[in-house]
């Protein structure tokens, strides 16, 4: 795709605005309304979908430049999808997400791009990782753990860390943590250690297309040789990358994230929790688990037209609406977690409000990535909840950061943890 | 134009840096498509509205107030949207500062006992709805759908909707309200000036609020609203609706007390007698011909698809082949919706009754498929929050109303056949939705609950296409020369081409005097000349404030 | 003079022409000893034409015009000419009921037409329109209505200027124009028939026209007819008390009605209002004052066509339920005082005497807009100031009706006095001055600013006056209409 195959698209978007809000039937509250983090926050029509379609129109139409502004209103997509979501409520045929990506790729082929992301992705280049952390370091956190090493080593099932969670001192032990319940339930787990590489999903998602093609390319060459056929991993990006973005490019392994994989146990009979976890949690549906966490289906289709005018596709699309993310896995594992009690916040599911790390965002426009953190932490402790309880470390990263830098008394955890104390 | 660099700090100096920009991008997210929706003039392919010279965000009336004096100042032209739908919010002038209300969006009142909330341009229907549930209150949401600043609607354009029947329309619901006027001075109406308190809009004396607004309102050509008070009316339903659901087939499950029906007739005449006894009688908390806008012949298959949220929009012909869909298509040919709630089980028994009554009385019939729970909680939460209406432009992207036959039921009915039978014949052509004629939407009501309604023959077409978007607009060309030959007047398809042309730009002078001086009353307009020079005499709105000089 | 006379006689001949008309006692009520200019001429136009012309006459000769449709007694002054060599407009001939659409719901009246002329013609259709609480017989509707006088029936006050729909009006500068959707107004049988008819009130276009002639007292213009908004007849109505002690108790009760929209008549009286409302003289009013319960809330309920006694049932059933929620009770009868005889005088104008003049044959009333909820402070302070002035509370009736479906409320204090007595009319002056203006530095809104209270109201409220001006200079620019009224 390139971006001029989402003019029709750009025609046909209606400017509603209803990529703006969550969708209208889920809206509880004035607060808790809004849905795109990057129009809330800079407020021009043009850092909304309906903004990018007509700036995506207006480059494609040679009738505005590239400028430090029209990198502003693309890079700071959080690429989070709730605007899809909005979208589709009532639209069949529009795929602001895709399209934005598009805008996204279009500008890093323009070398539109910020130093921020350059540094971050030569960090990738050379480290295999985006967290400017040595390659060599990267199975640190696993020192002392009885877990086979791949692909020297054999095992079942691989679980993949992330960089985040394979770098970051504080999330660590989420990993540990999967690897060690795994393991304990009999699981046949191995990881790559320092031979583990980014997923690629986070630069996908800067716009940097060729870079994720590559590291995808790398990912399913070492799995292949690894013998891998099924991924586990705790991390959100890397379960969209891999669920998502790399079955396109060739990849057939089964990826599960870890709550699939603890709630898969637990309707088993083979996990059960015997410590008892007093404490009021609330749950944030991380974007790429929950409403990009849909199954990839695969699709090579056309447009036509029916009724003279009605856009369908032929064979028909199919929809990436959020309908089918996973969203119940972590709220079940929690609910099955004695003392845990569970309070949902305003913006949840598919309609579930980004906690601010995502696109790039987190790297580049680190101020407004902490306002989107702290829109969700105010939301999390309006529930009366006593911590914020999610399933990736890049939100759980951010919201730690907000928290530290607000004094919001909020704690924040893994869902792993919770199993864990529940133990 | 860019602003000169001088100019351009001054704006900067009232709004902040942040909240300003010039950049062509940003510009052109601010610009409308004419080949797109119910712009009621086009649609034009490949045509869009200027670009503005600069968009401001101001945060509060003081600074709208400094823009408009500056406007002044310099003279330029300005134009204030909330939201952003209405091809009406956008400039026809070259060289238009836009001012975009977003930031202005708080719910500065919620009045639980007078029933009244005090609002900024960016509240919109749906976030005023679910802080008014809280306190036991509803408001009222214009048939755009509650996406649409409530302000705007209230106090700028016509603000009609499903609730009028019982909630009233904005029109009815507009208290007080607070007008940065277009030399920049600012006017508040009615009892807040002494009181404090928004409850009253009118007077003191004769109301000025007439100034402000009449049958519709200046559609941004006159000056910026920067507050409103609006009348709510009871909401006897949970605190917040308890949606279920797997999207976008979201449902609710409401109490006892609230009903949602579809009700069929088998004539025009008896569907326009229900509509009378329903008024009459005084049941009905709203109503409205909603789902006809998908067309008689798909209504039924597109409600099927829409809450089923495995199905797609591809699904249609295979739906449309079940022989059941093809059967309460059939059935409901002459419908509209209709919900009742009651304020007490006592309150909805009556009701009921008294809606079985009617339907006695005119031999009309509740489609039974439509109370299935899955489709009978879809339809209530639809109609009660309006927030699907993007629905209107689910086939391809583009729609436009036609005829928009408005007044007393018997207008409307007594012509609503003829004007679907036309539309057919023109959905053959292709260059339209083929959707079987009838595709006549809107509410069972109007100023003062009941007793008018309005009749807007939905279009729809793909404005990426240009065959299609050209053979549209010569259909609408068709819909006014019969509108006129039938004396229903000029359609809706056509209302705003007075303020507007084809280039996107206002009507040439020759060709908006030659419109006015064809009205039913000139003078009309001749007032509203001397109104615009009176309040606005640097003339720094657009011509969607309609004006006639004296001969 | 003898020119100008046979200018006018011109336009509306001989018997239409009055000269120098008796400013009569029925226009001397208010409580201003002001002065009257008395007009020279009293003229009777026969039709809009006619009003036109008189109108355009006005313009060329500078002669301010004072527009009167009702009968006496006039209270409140604004047909009080007040600027020399006025000549007097008296619609009061031109009474025709046009037309009554059942199905539609539409009464087209001319301003003469009366609540006691039209109300019997409307039950022969099936219809009624919503009256204020006892409107004088000889009351214009078209007066009524464009004064905003609040209606016994708040439910059915979708905006505050309901029943009043499309108009006719002669501006002051001799124009003709159709409000709303008047330019449907159904000359031929067969308009009515399509429903071509005046059913719109606001507009046309993007101004309310009929907003500047409301509460503006034929300062702006002159309406020659009017659409009215009807509500369905019945026979099937039950009328209701609800007492309390105290006011206070009475407000949410009250509340939760307009809230649902129960009841169709709904407003609150004190013992001294509900005398004034029930006594046929200064006698029974005496006693009935010291019987009747300090307040009281009178709820009606209409049935309809459809299922009326069982409408009547279940709203009965639910205002008993509510009163108990709020320890109250609906009750039929009062102190020898049963609803259906309240209920029978509530359906009719007033009978004569006026029910204000009754008890002394003079009346004050003060009267502003305010919410419900803030009545009782409104209250305390009327009966501060009438102590302060030796005015016996007692005597102070006191009337509370809910408007715009309950988001305002009409607050009225009636005070009695006799005209006769120079000390009291004096001390009643002060007392209507100094209570004025404390109710109005607490908030109340006088929004139908009579006499003294327009300076009052305007000098608060610049911007108000800045654009009545401009639009008065627009439509009346000679400023002939009834001058010397509001701020003009």
């Amino acid at each position: 795709m390139a971006l001029k195959d989402f003019a029709a698209e750009m025609d046909r978007c209606s400017v509603c605005s209803y990529c703006k809000w969550i969708p209208f039937d889920q809206m509880k509250s004035w607060r808790f309304a809004k849905n795109c983090p990057s129009v809330a926050y800079y407020n021009f029509n043009s850092y909304s979908a309906r903004g990018r379609y007509a700036v995506a129109r207006s480059l494609l139409n040679e009738q505005s430049e590239y400028s430090d502004t029209v990198r502003n209103i693309v890079h700071t997509c959080m690429t989070c999808g709730a605007c899809d979501v909005s979208c589709k409520v009532c639209r069949y045929n529009l795929e602001p997400l895709e399209m934005v990506r598009e805008l996204k790729f279009s500008l890093v082929e323009a070398e539109q791009v910020l130093d921020q992301h350059e540094a971050l992705i030569a960090s990738l280049n050379q480290e295999h990782n985006i967290l400017h952390k040595p390659k060599s370091e990267r199975g640190a956190w696993a020192d002392g753990l009885d877990v086979a090493r791949l692909p020297s080593e054999k095992a079942e099932i691989l679980f993949h860390a992330g960089c985040r969670l394979s770098y970051d001192e504080d999330l660590q032990k989420t990993a540990v943590s999967a690897v060690q319940l795994l393991k304990s339930m009999g699981v046949d787990v191995g990881i790559l250690g320092e031979k583990e590489m980014c997923c690629g999903g986070r630069v996908y998602s800067m716009g940097y297309r060729d870079e994720f093609n590559h590291f995808a390319d790398l990912n399913m060459k070492v799995w292949a040789n690894a013998g891998v056929k099924t991924v586990v991993t705790a991390c959100a990006d890397c379960y969209h990358a891999f669920k998502r973005l790399y079955p396109p490019l060739g990849s057939q392994v089964e990826v599960l994230h870890m709550v699939e994989f603890i709630e898969r146990l637990i309707q088993q009979g083979k996990l059960r929790f015997r410590s008892e976890v007093p404490m009021t949690v609330t749950y944030h549906d991380p974007c790429h688990l929950g409403r990009q966490g849909e199954p990839y289906v695969p699709w090579n289709g056309v447009e036509k037209k029916i009724k003279g005018q009605i856009i369908v596709y032929e064979p028909n699309k199919p929809r990436y609406n959020g309908a089918w993310g996973v969203y119940d896995p972590p709220r079940n594992i929690l609910r099955s977690i004695p003392g845990v009690k569970l309070v949902e916040m305003e913006r949840i599911r598919e309609y579930s409000w980004c906690c601010g790390a995502g696109g790039g965002v987190r790297e580049a426009y680190p101020e407004f990535s902490a306002w989107t953190a702290a829109e969700r932490i105010a939301e999390a402790k309006a529930t009366g909840a006593e911590a914020l309880v999610s399933a990736c470390p890049w939100c759980e990263r951010n919201f730690m950061d907000s928290i530290s830098a607000t004094g919001a008394g909020l704690q924040v955890y893994d869902v792993l943890a919770l199993v864990e104390k529940a133990l | 134009m860019t602003l000169p660099k001088h100019v351009y700090q001054a704006f900067e100096d009232v709004v902040g840096a942040v909240n300003i920009s010039d950049d062509p991008a940003v510009l052109d997210s601010y610009r409308y498509s004419l080949a797109h929706t119910a712009i009621h003039l086009g649609p034009f392919y490949n045509t869009y509205t200027p670009r503005g010279a600069a968009v401001l965000l101001p945060g509060s009336a003081k600074e709208v107030q400094a823009i408009v004096k500056l406007c002044n100042k310099y003279r330029i032209k300005f134009k204030a949207s909330s939201t952003f739908w209405s091809a009406q919010g956008y400039p026809s002038e070259e060289d238009t500062i836009q001012l975009d209300m977003r930031r202005m969006d708080r719910i500065l009142e919620l009045d639980e006992k007078n029933m009244f909330a005090v609002v900024e341009p960016g509240v919109i229907g749906a976030t005023l709805q679910a802080e008014a549930m809280k306190v036991g209150l509803n408001t009222h949401i214009p048939g755009s759908g509650c996406s649409c600043s409530v302000l705007a609607s209230a106090t700028s354009y016509f603000g009609s909707g499903p609730s009028n029947l019982y909630g009233g329309c904005y029109y009815d619901n507009l208290l007080g309200l607070e007008w940065v006027m277009p030399t920049g001075e600012i006017l508040r109406t009615g009892s807040v000036n002494s009181t404090g308190s928004w409850f009253c809009g009118e007077g003191p004396g004769p109301s000025m609020k007439g100034v402000a607004r009449g049958f519709l309102g200046a559609k941004g050509s006159m000056g910026v609203f920067t507050k409103c008070a609006i009348k709510l009316f009871a909401w006897p339903g949970p605190k917040t609706l308890p949606v279920e659901g797997v999207i976008p087939a979201y449902k609710v499950s409401l109490p006892e007390t609230f009903r949602a029906y579809t009700l069929a007739f088998p004539s025009w005449k008896a569907w326009a007698d229900a509509a009378h006894l329903i008024w009459d009688t005084g049941i009905g908390y709203l109503a409205h011909r909603q789902f006809n806008m998908f067309g008689r012949d798909l209504k039924f298959a597109m409600v099927k698809i829409l809450t089923d949220p495995t199905k797609t929009l591809g699904d249609l012909e295979e739906v449309l082949a079940d022989p059941e869909v093809q059967r309460i298509t059939k059935q409901s040919e002459r419908d509209f919706q209709i919900i009742l709630v009651g304020m007490t089980a006592r309150d909805i028994a009556w009701q009921d009754a008294a809606l079985d009554e009617i339907l006695n009385r005119t031999d009309g019939w509740k489609v039974e498929a439509m109370n299935v729970p899955e489709i009978h909680d879809w339809v209530l939460l639809y109609l009660i929050r309006l927030g699907h209406k993007n629905l209107n432009l689910v086939f391809s992207g583009g729609y436009d109303g036609a005829f928009g036959l408005l007044g007393a039921m018997d207008y409307g009915a007594a012509h609503a056949e003829e004007a679907a039978q036309f539309k057919k014949t023109w959905e053959k052509r292709g260059a339209i939705v083929d959707a079987g004629g009838d595709c006549m939407m809107g509410p069972i009501g109007g100023q003062g609950g009941g007793g008018t309604g309005l009749w807007e023959n939905f279009t729809c077409f793909d404005p990426h296409d240009r065959e299609s978007v050209e053979g549209t607009l010569e259909f609408f060309d068709a819909c006014t020369k019969l509108g006129l030959e039938k004396g229903w007047g000029v359609g809706m398809e056509k209302w705003n081409s007075v303020a507007r042309g084809s280039d996107g730009r206002t009507t040439p002078k020759a060709e908006r005097d030659r419109m006015h001086l064809s009205a039913p009353q000139p003078s009309v307009f001749r007032y509203q000349h001397k109104i615009r020079e009176a309040f606005n005499p640097n003339d720094l709105g657009d011509a969607y404030y309609e004006t006639l000089e004296d001969e | 003079m003898q020119e100008k006379k046979a200018q006018l006689i011109a336009i509306v001949g001989a018997a239409g022409v009055v000269d120098d008309p008796q400013v009569d006692e029925s226009f001397l009520l208010d409580h201003e000893a002001r002065l009257s200019m008395e007009p020279h001429f009293l003229v009777r136009p026969g039709n809009v034409e006619e009003v036109q012309e008189i109108v355009q006459w006005a313009n060329q000769t500078l002669t301010p015009l004072v527009p009167v449709s009702s009968g006496g007694p006039h209270l409140r002054g604004d047909s009080l000419p007040t600027a020399p060599e006025s000549v007097l407009v008296d619609l009061s001939g031109m009474k025709q009921i046009l037309k009554i659409d059942r199905r539609n719901r539409l009464a087209l009246i001319q301003p003469g037409v009366t609540y006691s002329q039209l109300q019997p013609e409307l039950q022969k259709e099936g219809l009624r329109v919503v009256t204020p609480l006892l409107p004088r017989a000889n009351k214009s509707v078209i007066a009524s209505l464009l004064e905003r006088e609040p209606v016994m029936s708040p439910k059915y006050q979708w905006n505050l200027l309901e029943p009043l729909r499309s108009l006719e009006i002669v501006w002051g500068n001799g124009d003709k124009l159709y409000s709303g959707s008047g330019v449907f107004r159904g000359e031929k049988e067969e308009d009515w028939q399509k429903g071509m008819v005046p059913l719109l009130g606001s507009g046309p276009g993007q101004l309310d026209f009929y907003k500047f002639v409301s509460a503006a007292r034929g300062s702006m213009g002159i309406v020659t007819w009017a659409s009215v908004k009807c509500e369905v007849y019945s026979e099937s109505r039950k009328l209701f008390f609800v007492p309390a002690e105290k006011l206070d108790d009475l407000i949410d009760f009250t509340y939760q009605l307009l809230k649902f929209r129960f009841g169709d008549e709904l407003f609150i009286l004190n013992n001294t209002g509900l005398a004034y409302v029930l006594g046929g003289t200064a006698e029974e009013i005496e006693s009935l004052k010291n019987v009747l319960p300090a307040w009281t809330v009178i709820v009606g309920i209409t049935g309809g066509q459809i299922l009326a006694r069982e409408k009547i049932s279940a709203q009965e059933n639910d205002i008993q339920d509510t009163a108990r929620q709020f320890e109250l009770k609906l009750m039929s009868e009062i102190r020898d005082c049963h609803s259906a005889e309240l209920l029978e005088i509530l359906l009719k104008p007033s009978r004569e005497p006026y029910w204000k003049l009754r008890y002394k044959g003079g009346a004050q009333e003060i009267f502003f807009l305010t919410t419900l909820d803030r009545t009782p402070g409104y209250v305390d302070t009327m009966f501060t100031a009438a102590s302060r002035h030796q005015y016996p509370a007692e005597d102070i009736g006191i009337y509370l009706q809910p408007v715009h479906q309950g988001t305002g409320c009409h607050c009225e204090f009636i005070l009695p006095f006799r005209r006769a007595n120079g000390h009291e009319s004096g001390r009643l002056q002060d007392l209507f001055s100094n209570a004025a203006l404390s109710l109005f530095r607490q908030g109340a809104y006088f929004s139908r600013p009579y006499g003294t209270w327009a300076d009052m109201v305007y000098n608060a409220d610049a911007g108000t006056l800045m654009a009545m001006q401009k639009v008065k200079d627009i439509f009346d620019p000679n400023h002939v209409m009834n001058p010397g009224k509001l701020c003009f």
